[in-house]
């Protein structure tokens, strides 16, 4: 008879485990791979690299990695990630050996930074070169640390994104709500780390360690799948009664998961289950049964099934999915408003914008103030409504910026549809178009504005002025400069056409201000339209007559 | 439990705070002892954002509703609104055990148990949650599902929700003044029950709360509640409107508004003008009457196209109609607006079935109020077909001690 080993079928023991690489890049990343280090979660090489020698210094990770020893003299990249990106290639041949002959490598950084952003992109590249599977776990840096920090960690992703086999990406956002607000700093950072690190322990079993139902690094990818997309993680360990449901339960917690909310629109979900011996069929289908709660019919399941000596008496599921940032916004909007609906981008850029052009505007029409105000009560006039004027005691801006808008608003309001028969005093209008004078300087740099930050301005200003909707792109083109003092904008009476200097203007007019006695309260924003804004501002529909 | 027990309803509005103190009798009819009202300072799209002015203007109602009713108020009935209140409708299936055929109430308690555990988010904090229907093997409609055959037995469960904060302001406001809060009601929840004849609820109707901080809405479909919620719109907004465009304080065009004030703007013959006073008396200006009323209709549509976006999957199988309440209902020419936008009948009105003082309960501005009133009764009356009801006031007393401690 002959003997058939049948452990042989499996992954025998004495296979060697694949070699995994961790790898913390920049500040962040020295954390995650801190926390790995202390918790002796992962069985895998640690390497920590930084610009900065102090930061090295505390690490304790065992391999450490000074980049670009001679180039930065062991001070930070400091915010610039080319910097960040030089030091590293300076270092290139230290990193291609302390990551060479692993099988897996796992990139830990922090986007936004200088380090992070700047020598991770070229960490994977050389980790690539090396033949190794390549997974990034990065975080988007938090809204409070600014529009530009967010821009450096968004071209650093794009460049992770094509160097990496898989991309897990946190919000550190979402982070936030990991603890109570008024837990300490040092604890939403630990707290931060640490989820880092359970999912990187996490991804690293799922992917190595033999199971009964196996999922490979190709379902990993899969449930991840998803352009510009946001890793959603859960992690949930439970013993005694009960155990795979309080498990369960423990990964639906996890903030990246909104307690379940989220999953209602993956496509893709990785469901890991693992136990001790002691794990029992029925368990895990109660633990499925549980989850189909939460989510659609339609998706799909990935899941994977494994045996590990090691937990004990103990289940942990790990949920793994990932959901585009569109999804996750629209998703935030619709939740609670009142810390969520603050959009994050806006604040700092619309500020900037808000007193460049304050500036600029000397008044050359500057018209006694009363002109606003008479032709309101003047028959003829009176569906000449200015815009910006409406409401002169919510103003906050410099008289002299007051005035010339209202010169302002009435001429952009020529070009309306209904507009020829009342024609603002200044300006001679055609049926068809309007000529609108605009001070060279405020135009060019409106102009500008609009083409270097299209998508951005696009955003601020559909955000937060519903006049200009569909406003930015067709614009600069209708933007000329051919006379030294004054350019003249034509604009088409259709009021797309038309929209560009409108929206540059009125960005600034239809702030806050404009909400009237609602300045004070929480925006009731439909759509991207504030509805406390006048319905006619917004419209700016003609009043008849 | 006694013949009659008499309630007090306490609506913190945002154009006036109203107490009203009721009645009810043991055969349903609600008589209104008394009302007391007073101009609400502080209160913003229905949420209350400054404290202590809101309990000033508090106490004037109760000591007013007091003095009228001749009753010491101790307990109300907050109604609350804003925005940030929220509805859904949720299902809870639950499979019967293979060796049981026959529905109990274990059963009923289990699918009403799945059709609850629907995930909020955390923050929030359910106000009502009030079952629709049964469903046993498909078969809808079914009101009492104990004691039927069936293999599967469905829940069908409308649930209010709303950010807990925000909810527990509102309690607290009140309990320092001090006063005891027995239930918080979603207002267009109690307003529908004394705006809605149970016919209409039938047929089918929406009810709109057009109230000055927000349009509260409850939509019935076969007599049972199918959609609410709350559009942070409301006549506040109409005088923003009207006070940005001409340029005049709040007030002014809050009066403007009330007294000249019109949505309808197409009769109005051209070049009629109204003048505009200042406080001394002094005319400072004219503005043409169709301007103002175009103005207002502008505003006026888009609230109600705003509430119509939010039913409109509802509004084929609406035979009731739309019914107008609250103070804006009494605008002229809202309803035909109203129309307009939701192209069914309209009817404006306020609460009917009710006796007392006549001037208020026929007055819209009072049916929420009232219909806290009728709400208490219906939580009180031990009606079988009524118990989610019940359990509901259970619901909102856990809420209510979990607020006090």
């Amino acid at each position: 008879m002959v003997e058939y080993d049948r452990s042989q079928t499996r992954e025998g023991p004495e296979a060697p485990g694949p070699r995994i690489c961790i790898v913390g890049v920049g500040g962040a990343g020295s954390n995650v791979v801190d926390r790995i280090t202390l918790d002796r979660i992962v069985d895998a090489t640690l390497v920590c690299a930084h610009t900065d020698v102090r930061v090295l210094g505390h690490s304790m990770a065992p391999l450490k990695i000074q980049l670009g020893a001679e180039l930065m003299k062991g001070i930070g990249a400091g915010g610039d990630p080319d910097l960040g990106r030089e030091a590293a290639l300076f270092s290139r041949e230290q990193i291609r050996q302390a990551v060479e002959g692993h099988d897996i490598i796992f990139i830990s950084a922090g986007l936004g930074g200088g380090t992070g952003s700047g020598a991770a992109p070229v960490i994977a590249e050389i980790a690539k070169n090396t033949g190794a599977l390549v997974l990034v776990v990065a975080t988007m840096p938090f809204s409070f640390e600014g529009r530009r920090r967010l821009a450096q960690a968004e071209e650093a992703l794009e460049l992770l994104q094509k160097r990496a086999d898989a991309l897990v990406l946190f919000e550190n956002n979402r982070m936030g709500e990991l603890i109570l607000p008024k837990d300490g700093i040092q604890k939403a950072f630990n707290q931060a780390d640490q989820l880092i690190a359970q999912s990187l322990r996490a991804v690293s079993t799922i992917t190595t360690t033999p199971g009964l139902v196996k999922l490979g690094l190709d379902d990993l990818t899969s449930a991840l799948a998803n352009a510009n997309g946001r890793c959603l993680f859960g992690f949930g360990e439970a013993r005694g009664q009960n155990r795979g449901v309080e498990a369960l339960k423990k990964a639906l917690k996890s903030p990246l998961i909104d307690s379940g909310r989220l999953l209602h629109q993956t496509k893709n979900l990785l469901v890991h289950v693992a136990g001790g011996e002691s794990l029992t069929l029925v368990e895990v289908e109660g633990v499925m049964k549980q989850l189909g709660r939460h989510v659609p019919d339609q998706t799909h399941i990935l899941f994977g099934l494994g045996v590990d000596a090691k937990l004990g008496d103990a289940i942990a599921v790990t949920l793994i999915s990932s959901l585009g940032l569109n999804q996750l916004n629209a998703h935030a909007a619709a939740a609670p408003p009142s810390e969520m609906l603050q959009p994050r981008a806006e604040v700092p850029a619309a500020a900037p914008k808000r007193e460049a052009p304050a500036k600029k505007l000397s008044p050359p029409y500057a018209p006694p103030v009363e002109t606003s105000a008479s032709f309101l009560f003047k028959g003829e006039e009176m569906a000449v409504v200015p815009v910006g004027e409406a409401f002169p005691l919510n103003h906050g801006m410099p008289a002299e910026e007051k005035e010339t808008e209202a010169v302002e608003q009435p001429m952009l309001m020529q070009d309306e549809p209904v507009a020829e028969e009342s024609t603002a005093p200044i300006i001679e209008s055609t049926p068809e178009t309007a000529r609108i004078p605009v001070r060279t300087p405020a135009a060019k740099e409106l102009a500008d504005a609009a083409r270097g930050k299209e998508s951005t301005l696009a955003s601020v200003v559909a955000r937060s002025v519903t006049l200009q909707t569909e406003a930015a792109p067709p614009q600069d083109d209708l933007i000329t400069f051919d006379t030294p003092v004054v350019s003249t904008i034509s604009a088409t009476s259709t009021v797309i056409a038309r929209k560009p200097a409108a929206t540059e203007q009125q960005t600034f007019s239809l702030g806050e201000e404009d909400r009237g006695r609602f300045k004070d309260t929480e925006p009731s924003i439909v759509q991207g339209e504030d509805l406390d804004v006048p319905t006619w501002m917004r419209l700016k529909k003609k009043l008849r007559r | 439990m006694a013949k009659s027990t008499i309630y007090a309803g306490l609506e913190i509005g945002t154009h006036k705070i109203c107490v009203v103190v009721g009645e009810a009798k043991r055969d349903g009819a609600i008589k209104i002892l008394g009302v007391g009202q007073a101009p609400s300072r502080g209160v913003r799209k229905g949420e209350i954002v400054d404290f202590e002015k809101v309990q000033t203007c508090v106490n004037d109602a109760l000591v007013r509703a007091e003095d009228r009713s001749d009753v010491m108020i101790r307990n109300v009935f907050l109604g609350v609104t804003g925005a940030h209140i929220e509805s859904l409708n949720n299902r809870g299936r639950h499979r019967l055990p293979d060796d049981q055929t026959e529905i109990t109430e274990d059963d009923v308690e289990e699918s009403k148990e799945i059709a609850r555990s629907v995930s909020i988010p955390q923050s929030n904090v359910f106000l009502h949650s009030v079952t629709r229907q049964y469903i046993v093997d498909g078969v809808e409609a079914v009101r009492q599902p104990i004691g039927r055959e069936g293999r599967t037995l469905e829940a069908d469960y409308h649930i209010i929700h709303g950010i807990r904060g925000r909810v527990q302001n509102a309690i607290r406001c009140v309990r320092e003044i001090p006063l005891e809060v027995e239930d918080v009601v979603f207002n267009p929840v109690a307003a529908a029950q004394v705006v809605l004849t149970r016919e209409a609820k039938m047929q089918g109707a929406l009810m709109i709360d057009f109230g000055a901080g927000t349009c509260d809405y409850v939509l019935y479909e076969d007599g049972m509640i199918t959609a609410s919620g709350c559009v942070p719109l409301g006549g506040d907004h109409i005088t923003n409107d009207v006070s940005m465009a001409l340029q005049i304080p709040n007030g002014r065009a809050e009066r403007l508004k009330v007294e000249e004030g019109s949505v309808l703007y197409d009769e109005v013959p051209a070049g009629e003008m109204l003048s505009i006073e200042d406080d001394t008396g002094l005319i400072l200006g004219e503005v043409e009457r169709a301007f103002l009323n175009e103005v207002m209709n502008l505003r006026t549509k888009e609230i109600l196209t705003q509430v119509r976006v939010r039913v409109e999957d509802h509004l084929g199988r609406l035979g009731a109609g739309v019914y107008l309440t609250g103070g804006v209902s009494l605008m002229k020419g809202v309803d035909a607006v109203a129309r307009e936008v939701f192209g069914i009948k309209v009817t404006r009105a306020g609460s009917a079935p009710v006796s007392g003082i006549t001037a208020t309960f026929e007055n819209p501005q009072y049916s929420a109020p009232i219909g806290l009133i009728r709400y208490a009764q219906i939580l009180d009356s031990e009606k079988p077909f009524l118990s989610p009801l019940k359990r509901l006031g259970r619901r909102m007393q856990e809420l209510l001690s979990a607020v006090t401690f």
